[in-house]
Protein backbone atom coordinates (compact mmCIF):
# COMPACT_ATOMS: atom_id res chain seq x y z
CA UNK A 1 0.00 0.00 0.00
CA UNK A 2 2.78 2.40 1.00
CA UNK A 3 4.54 1.52 -2.25
CA UNK A 4 1.42 2.40 -4.26
CA UNK A 5 1.05 5.75 -2.44
CA UNK A 6 4.74 6.44 -3.05
CA UNK A 7 4.28 5.70 -6.78
CA UNK A 8 1.24 8.02 -6.97
CA UNK A 9 3.21 10.81 -5.29
CA UNK A 10 6.21 10.24 -7.56
CA UNK A 11 4.01 10.47 -10.64
CA UNK A 12 2.19 13.62 -9.55
CA UNK A 13 5.14 15.71 -10.66
CA UNK A 14 5.65 13.67 -13.81
CA UNK A 15 2.72 12.72 -15.99
CA UNK A 16 0.18 13.62 -13.27
CA UNK A 17 0.47 17.33 -13.92
CA UNK A 18 0.55 16.84 -17.68
CA UNK A 19 -2.71 14.87 -17.45
CA UNK A 20 -4.29 17.64 -15.36
CA UNK A 21 -3.18 20.30 -17.86
CA UNK A 22 -4.47 18.20 -20.76
CA UNK A 23 -7.88 17.61 -19.15
CA UNK A 24 -8.28 21.28 -18.24
CA UNK A 25 -7.12 22.35 -21.70
CA UNK A 26 -9.66 20.07 -23.41
CA UNK A 27 -12.44 21.34 -21.13
CA UNK A 28 -11.50 24.98 -21.75
CA UNK A 29 -11.60 24.49 -25.51
CA UNK A 30 -14.84 22.49 -25.29
CA UNK A 31 -16.50 25.34 -23.38
CA UNK A 32 -15.13 27.89 -25.88
CA UNK A 33 -13.35 29.78 -23.12
CA UNK A 34 -10.66 31.17 -25.44
CA UNK A 35 -13.30 33.08 -27.39
CA UNK A 36 -11.41 32.89 -30.67
CA UNK A 37 -8.56 34.96 -29.24
CA UNK A 38 -6.03 32.16 -29.65
CA UNK A 39 -4.89 33.31 -33.07
CA UNK A 40 -1.90 32.07 -35.07
CA UNK A 41 0.66 34.34 -33.41
CA UNK A 42 -0.55 33.55 -29.90
CA UNK A 43 -0.49 29.82 -30.68
CA UNK A 44 3.15 30.10 -31.72
CA UNK A 45 4.03 32.00 -28.52
CA UNK A 46 2.25 29.52 -26.24
CA UNK A 47 3.57 26.39 -27.93
CA UNK A 48 7.16 27.69 -28.15
CA UNK A 49 7.06 28.70 -24.48
CA UNK A 50 5.70 25.28 -23.53
CA UNK A 51 8.25 23.25 -25.52
CA UNK A 52 11.52 25.16 -25.13
CA UNK A 53 11.84 24.87 -21.34
CA UNK A 54 11.44 21.11 -21.62
CA UNK A 55 14.26 20.90 -24.17
CA UNK A 56 16.71 23.43 -22.73
CA UNK A 57 15.86 24.53 -19.22
CA UNK A 58 15.17 21.14 -17.62
CA UNK A 59 18.61 19.83 -18.67
CA UNK A 60 20.15 23.05 -17.28
CA UNK A 61 18.51 22.46 -13.90
CA UNK A 62 19.49 18.80 -13.97
CA UNK A 63 23.09 19.89 -14.58
CA UNK A 64 22.84 22.29 -11.62
CA UNK A 65 21.60 19.53 -9.30
CA UNK A 66 23.62 16.61 -10.54
CA UNK A 67 26.95 18.21 -11.50
CA UNK A 68 27.30 21.77 -10.19
CA UNK A 69 26.21 21.24 -6.58
CA UNK A 70 28.21 18.00 -6.06
CA UNK A 71 31.29 19.85 -7.35
CA UNK A 72 30.79 22.97 -5.21
CA UNK A 73 29.40 21.55 -1.94
CA UNK A 74 30.14 17.80 -2.03
CA UNK A 75 30.10 17.43 1.76
CA UNK A 76 26.55 18.72 2.09
CA UNK A 77 24.88 16.02 0.02
CA UNK A 78 21.96 14.66 2.11
CA UNK A 79 23.49 16.35 5.14
CA UNK A 80 20.06 17.38 6.39
CA UNK A 81 18.14 14.19 5.62
CA UNK A 82 17.44 13.88 9.35
CA UNK A 83 14.86 16.67 9.01
CA UNK A 84 11.48 15.00 9.41
CA UNK A 85 8.99 14.91 6.53
CA UNK A 86 6.65 17.39 8.24
CA UNK A 87 9.30 20.02 8.96
CA UNK A 88 10.75 19.46 5.48
CA UNK A 89 7.33 20.12 3.99
CA UNK A 90 7.03 23.44 5.83
CA UNK A 91 10.61 24.52 5.03
CA UNK A 92 10.30 23.70 1.31
CA UNK A 93 6.80 25.18 0.93
CA UNK A 94 7.94 28.51 2.38
CA UNK A 95 11.35 28.59 0.68
CA UNK A 96 9.93 27.64 -2.73
CA UNK A 97 6.82 29.79 -2.84
CA UNK A 98 8.15 32.88 -1.04
CA UNK A 99 11.14 32.93 -3.42
CA UNK A 100 8.79 32.72 -6.40
CA UNK A 101 6.64 35.48 -4.92
CA UNK A 102 9.69 37.75 -4.79
CA UNK A 103 10.92 36.76 -8.25
CA UNK A 104 7.48 37.53 -9.66
CA UNK A 105 6.95 40.75 -7.68
CA UNK A 106 10.34 42.21 -8.58
CA UNK A 107 9.63 41.63 -12.29
CA UNK A 108 6.54 43.79 -11.86
CA UNK A 109 7.91 46.45 -9.54
CA UNK A 110 11.39 46.99 -10.99
CA UNK A 111 10.85 48.58 -14.41
CA UNK A 112 14.06 47.12 -15.88
CA UNK A 113 12.84 43.56 -15.18
CA UNK A 114 9.30 43.96 -16.53
CA UNK A 115 10.08 42.99 -20.14
CA UNK A 116 11.36 39.56 -19.07
CA UNK A 117 7.93 38.81 -17.59
CA UNK A 118 5.79 40.68 -20.12
CA UNK A 119 5.20 37.59 -22.29
CA UNK A 120 3.20 35.94 -19.51
CA UNK A 121 0.88 38.96 -19.40
CA UNK A 122 0.47 39.64 -23.10
CA UNK A 123 -2.13 36.87 -23.55
CA UNK A 124 -5.63 38.29 -23.81
CA UNK A 125 -7.07 35.04 -22.43
CA UNK A 126 -6.58 32.82 -19.40
CA UNK A 127 -6.15 29.06 -19.51
CA UNK A 128 -3.80 26.14 -19.97
CA UNK A 129 -2.55 27.55 -23.28
CA UNK A 130 -0.92 30.53 -21.53
CA UNK A 131 -0.03 28.99 -18.16
CA UNK A 132 3.57 28.20 -19.28
CA UNK A 133 3.87 31.29 -21.47
CA UNK A 134 7.09 32.95 -20.31
CA UNK A 135 10.19 34.51 -21.80
CA UNK A 136 12.89 31.80 -21.90
CA UNK A 137 15.30 33.85 -19.77
CA UNK A 138 12.61 34.40 -17.15
CA UNK A 139 12.12 30.63 -17.00
CA UNK A 140 15.85 29.89 -17.00
CA UNK A 141 16.43 32.12 -13.97
CA UNK A 142 13.37 30.94 -12.03
CA UNK A 143 15.08 31.41 -8.67
CA UNK A 144 12.77 29.09 -6.73
CA UNK A 145 13.77 26.17 -8.96
CA UNK A 146 17.38 26.53 -7.87
CA UNK A 147 16.44 27.06 -4.22
CA UNK A 148 14.42 23.83 -4.18
CA UNK A 149 17.12 21.95 -6.10
CA UNK A 150 19.60 22.97 -3.38
CA UNK A 151 17.18 21.83 -0.65
CA UNK A 152 16.70 18.48 -2.41
CA UNK A 153 20.49 18.11 -2.62
CA UNK A 154 20.68 18.79 1.12
CA UNK A 155 18.30 15.91 1.76
CA UNK A 156 14.72 17.24 1.50
CA UNK A 157 13.77 15.27 -1.60
CA UNK A 158 10.57 13.59 -0.37
CA UNK A 159 8.78 16.73 0.89
CA UNK A 160 9.79 18.51 -2.33
CA UNK A 161 7.73 16.05 -4.38
CA UNK A 162 4.59 16.74 -2.32
CA UNK A 163 5.06 20.51 -2.31
CA UNK A 164 5.74 20.46 -6.06
CA UNK A 165 2.55 18.50 -6.75
CA UNK A 166 0.35 20.73 -4.56
CA UNK A 167 1.91 23.92 -5.89
CA UNK A 168 1.59 22.88 -9.54
CA UNK A 169 -2.06 21.96 -9.02
CA UNK A 170 -2.92 25.26 -7.31
CA UNK A 171 -1.09 27.45 -9.87
CA UNK A 172 -2.48 25.48 -12.81
CA UNK A 173 -6.04 25.82 -11.50
CA UNK A 174 -5.49 29.53 -10.75
CA UNK A 175 -4.55 30.13 -14.40
CA UNK A 176 -7.40 28.03 -15.77
CA UNK A 177 -10.35 29.75 -17.37
CA UNK A 178 -12.58 27.33 -15.45
CA UNK A 179 -13.68 29.32 -12.37
CA UNK A 180 -13.64 26.48 -9.84
CA UNK A 181 -13.91 29.00 -6.99
CA UNK A 182 -17.26 30.46 -8.12
CA UNK A 183 -19.47 28.13 -5.99
CA UNK A 184 -17.61 29.26 -2.88
CA UNK A 185 -18.75 32.85 -3.51
CA UNK A 186 -22.23 31.91 -4.69
CA UNK A 187 -23.47 29.79 -1.77
CA UNK A 188 -23.62 31.52 1.58
CA UNK A 189 -22.85 28.34 3.48
CA UNK A 190 -19.47 28.19 1.72
CA UNK A 191 -18.53 31.83 2.40
CA UNK A 192 -16.36 31.03 5.44
CA UNK A 193 -14.41 28.52 3.32
CA UNK A 194 -14.10 31.13 0.56
CA UNK A 195 -12.78 33.68 3.06
CA UNK A 196 -9.99 31.31 4.10
CA UNK A 197 -9.26 30.02 0.58
CA UNK A 198 -8.91 33.42 -1.07
CA UNK A 199 -6.45 34.54 1.58
CA UNK A 200 -4.45 31.35 1.74
CA UNK A 201 -4.00 30.22 -1.88
CA UNK A 202 -4.21 31.68 -5.37
CA UNK A 203 -7.71 31.32 -6.77
CA UNK A 204 -8.90 32.01 -10.32
CA UNK A 205 -10.56 35.25 -9.07
CA UNK A 206 -7.45 36.70 -7.44
CA UNK A 207 -5.00 35.44 -10.05
CA UNK A 208 -7.18 36.46 -12.97
CA UNK A 209 -7.30 39.94 -11.41
CA UNK A 210 -3.50 39.94 -11.67
CA UNK A 211 -3.79 39.23 -15.41
CA UNK A 212 -6.43 41.91 -16.04
CA UNK A 213 -5.90 44.44 -18.82
CA UNK A 214 -6.89 47.27 -16.50
CA UNK A 215 -6.15 47.91 -12.85
CA UNK A 216 -7.87 49.85 -10.07
CA UNK A 217 -11.35 49.21 -11.52
CA UNK A 218 -12.35 47.19 -8.47
CA UNK A 219 -11.76 43.87 -10.22
CA UNK A 220 -8.43 43.89 -12.06
CA UNK A 221 -5.20 44.48 -10.16
CA UNK A 222 -1.97 43.75 -11.98
CA UNK A 223 -0.05 45.87 -9.45
CA UNK A 224 -0.38 43.06 -6.92
CA UNK A 225 -1.61 39.49 -6.35
CA UNK A 226 1.86 38.12 -7.05
CA UNK A 227 1.45 34.91 -5.02
CA UNK A 228 1.68 31.58 -6.84
CA UNK A 229 0.76 28.76 -4.45
CA UNK A 230 0.15 30.91 -1.37
CA UNK A 231 -1.80 34.15 -1.67
CA UNK A 232 -0.89 34.69 1.97
CA UNK A 233 2.31 36.50 0.93
CA UNK A 234 0.24 39.20 -0.76
CA UNK A 235 -1.87 39.56 2.39
CA UNK A 236 1.23 39.81 4.61
CA UNK A 237 3.12 42.26 2.38
CA UNK A 238 0.15 44.45 1.45
CA UNK A 239 0.10 43.58 -2.26
CA UNK A 240 -3.26 41.78 -2.15
CA UNK A 241 -6.46 42.71 -3.89
CA UNK A 242 -9.16 40.19 -3.05
CA UNK A 243 -11.83 40.04 -5.71
CA UNK A 244 -14.76 37.69 -6.19
CA UNK A 245 -15.37 38.83 -9.75
CA UNK A 246 -13.47 38.05 -12.93
CA UNK A 247 -11.98 40.75 -15.15
CA UNK A 248 -13.79 41.63 -18.38
CA UNK A 249 -10.52 41.82 -20.32
CA UNK A 250 -7.11 40.21 -19.90
CA UNK A 251 -3.63 41.02 -21.18
CA UNK A 252 -1.78 44.28 -21.75
CA UNK A 253 -3.78 47.30 -22.86
CA UNK A 254 -1.25 48.34 -25.55
CA UNK A 255 -0.38 44.85 -26.84
CA UNK A 256 -0.32 44.55 -30.62
CA UNK A 257 0.76 40.95 -31.16
CA UNK A 258 4.56 40.98 -30.88
CA UNK A 259 6.04 38.08 -32.86
CA UNK A 260 6.58 34.81 -31.01
CA UNK A 261 10.38 34.84 -31.31
CA UNK A 262 10.61 38.27 -29.61
CA UNK A 263 8.25 37.20 -26.82
CA UNK A 264 10.17 33.99 -26.28
CA UNK A 265 13.73 35.31 -26.54
CA UNK A 266 13.76 39.05 -25.86
CA UNK A 267 16.33 40.72 -25.61
CA UNK A 268 18.10 38.38 -28.06
CA UNK A 269 15.32 38.94 -30.62
CA UNK A 270 13.42 42.21 -30.75
CA UNK A 271 9.85 42.90 -31.81
CA UNK A 272 9.03 44.53 -35.14
CA UNK A 273 5.97 46.23 -33.64
CA UNK A 274 6.70 49.96 -33.47
CA UNK A 275 6.40 51.39 -29.96
CA UNK A 276 6.29 47.95 -28.32
CA UNK A 277 8.18 47.42 -25.07
CA UNK A 278 9.98 44.58 -26.87
CA UNK A 279 10.98 46.70 -29.89
CA UNK A 280 14.62 47.79 -30.27
CA UNK A 281 13.76 51.42 -29.55
CA UNK A 282 10.68 50.71 -27.43
CA UNK A 283 10.03 52.08 -23.95
CA UNK A 284 11.04 50.06 -20.87
CA UNK A 285 7.49 50.31 -19.55
CA UNK A 286 4.75 51.70 -21.72
CA UNK A 287 1.89 53.55 -20.08
CA UNK A 288 -1.55 51.95 -20.12
CA UNK A 289 -3.91 53.25 -22.72
CA UNK A 290 -7.64 53.93 -22.32
CA UNK A 291 -9.87 50.98 -23.07
CA UNK A 292 -11.46 52.53 -26.18
CA UNK A 293 -8.06 52.89 -27.84
CA UNK A 294 -7.22 49.34 -26.77
CA UNK A 295 -10.20 48.09 -28.74
CA UNK A 296 -8.76 49.62 -31.89
CA UNK A 297 -5.36 48.03 -31.24
CA UNK A 298 -6.94 44.62 -30.68
CA UNK A 299 -8.89 44.89 -33.91
CA UNK A 300 -5.77 45.94 -35.82
CA UNK A 301 -3.66 43.11 -34.32
CA UNK A 302 -6.27 40.49 -35.09
CA UNK A 303 -6.78 41.88 -38.56
CA UNK A 304 -3.04 41.56 -39.19
CA UNK A 305 -2.98 38.00 -37.94
CA UNK A 306 -5.92 36.19 -39.42
CA UNK A 307 -8.79 38.49 -40.16
CA UNK A 308 -11.02 37.44 -37.28
CA UNK A 309 -11.91 41.09 -36.89
CA UNK A 310 -15.62 40.62 -36.69
CA UNK A 311 -15.50 37.98 -33.97
CA UNK A 312 -13.25 40.01 -31.69
CA UNK A 313 -15.26 43.16 -32.22
CA UNK A 314 -18.15 41.45 -30.53
CA UNK A 315 -16.12 40.14 -27.61
CA UNK A 316 -13.94 43.04 -26.53
CA UNK A 317 -15.92 44.91 -23.89
CA UNK A 318 -16.64 48.60 -24.40
CA UNK A 319 -15.47 49.44 -20.90
CA UNK A 320 -14.34 47.58 -17.83
CA UNK A 321 -14.89 50.20 -15.15
CA UNK B 1 12.47 54.68 -16.12
CA UNK B 2 13.23 54.61 -12.40
CA UNK B 3 11.56 52.66 -9.64
CA UNK B 4 9.16 54.74 -7.53
CA UNK B 5 10.59 55.70 -4.13
CA UNK B 6 7.55 54.40 -2.21
CA UNK B 7 7.76 51.05 -4.01
CA UNK B 8 11.48 50.84 -3.28
CA UNK B 9 10.91 51.48 0.44
CA UNK B 10 8.15 48.87 0.59
CA UNK B 11 10.37 46.28 -1.11
CA UNK B 12 13.21 46.86 1.39
CA UNK B 13 10.81 46.70 4.35
CA UNK B 14 9.19 43.52 3.04
CA UNK B 15 12.54 41.83 2.37
CA UNK B 16 13.43 42.05 6.07
CA UNK B 17 10.08 40.53 6.98
CA UNK B 18 10.67 37.79 4.39
CA UNK B 19 14.01 36.85 5.91
CA UNK B 20 12.20 36.25 9.19
CA UNK B 21 9.52 34.16 7.42
CA UNK B 22 12.22 32.06 5.68
CA UNK B 23 13.86 31.37 9.05
CA UNK B 24 10.58 30.75 10.90
CA UNK B 25 10.11 27.00 10.16
CA UNK B 26 13.75 26.30 11.00
CA UNK B 27 13.53 28.28 14.24
CA UNK B 28 10.29 26.51 15.15
CA UNK B 29 11.86 23.13 14.43
CA UNK B 30 14.83 23.77 16.75
CA UNK B 31 12.48 25.31 19.33
CA UNK B 32 10.57 22.00 19.33
CA UNK B 33 13.82 20.00 19.61
CA UNK B 34 14.86 22.16 22.56
CA UNK B 35 11.70 21.35 24.50
CA UNK B 36 11.29 17.71 23.49
CA UNK B 37 14.97 16.85 23.78
CA UNK B 38 15.01 15.32 20.30
CA UNK B 39 18.38 15.22 18.53
CA UNK B 40 17.64 13.64 15.13
CA UNK B 41 21.02 14.65 13.64
CA UNK B 42 22.79 12.44 16.21
CA UNK B 43 20.95 9.36 14.90
CA UNK B 44 22.31 10.14 11.48
CA UNK B 45 25.92 10.22 12.81
CA UNK B 46 25.44 6.82 14.50
CA UNK B 47 24.12 5.31 11.28
CA UNK B 48 27.15 6.55 9.34
CA UNK B 49 29.47 5.14 12.03
CA UNK B 50 27.83 1.72 11.82
CA UNK B 51 28.31 1.58 8.07
CA UNK B 52 31.99 2.41 8.32
CA UNK B 53 32.71 -0.39 10.86
CA UNK B 54 34.09 -3.55 9.22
Amino acid sequence: MIKIIQQVIDNLNGYGLSVLVLILGVLEFSFGLYKKRWNKNEKFVDIACFVLPKLVIRPAIAFFGLKFLPAVIPALRNEFDWVSFGWGLLIIAIADDLTQYWYHRLHHEIPWLWRFHRTHHSASYMGMAMASRQNALYTLFFSQTYVTTILVYLGLGAPRIIVGAIKSTITTLAHSSIPWDKPFYKYKVLHPVAWVLERLISTPATHHAHHAATTDDGVGYYKGNFGNMFFLWDVIFGTAHISRQYPAAYGISHYEGDPWYAQLLWPIFKSNVAGSELAADGPIVRQDIPIEERELLTIRAVHQNNGEQELVLKEVPAATG
Amino acid sequence: MKIEESVKKRIIRNIFLSLFIYALPILLMFFTFYFTGQRPWLKKTTKVGQVIKP
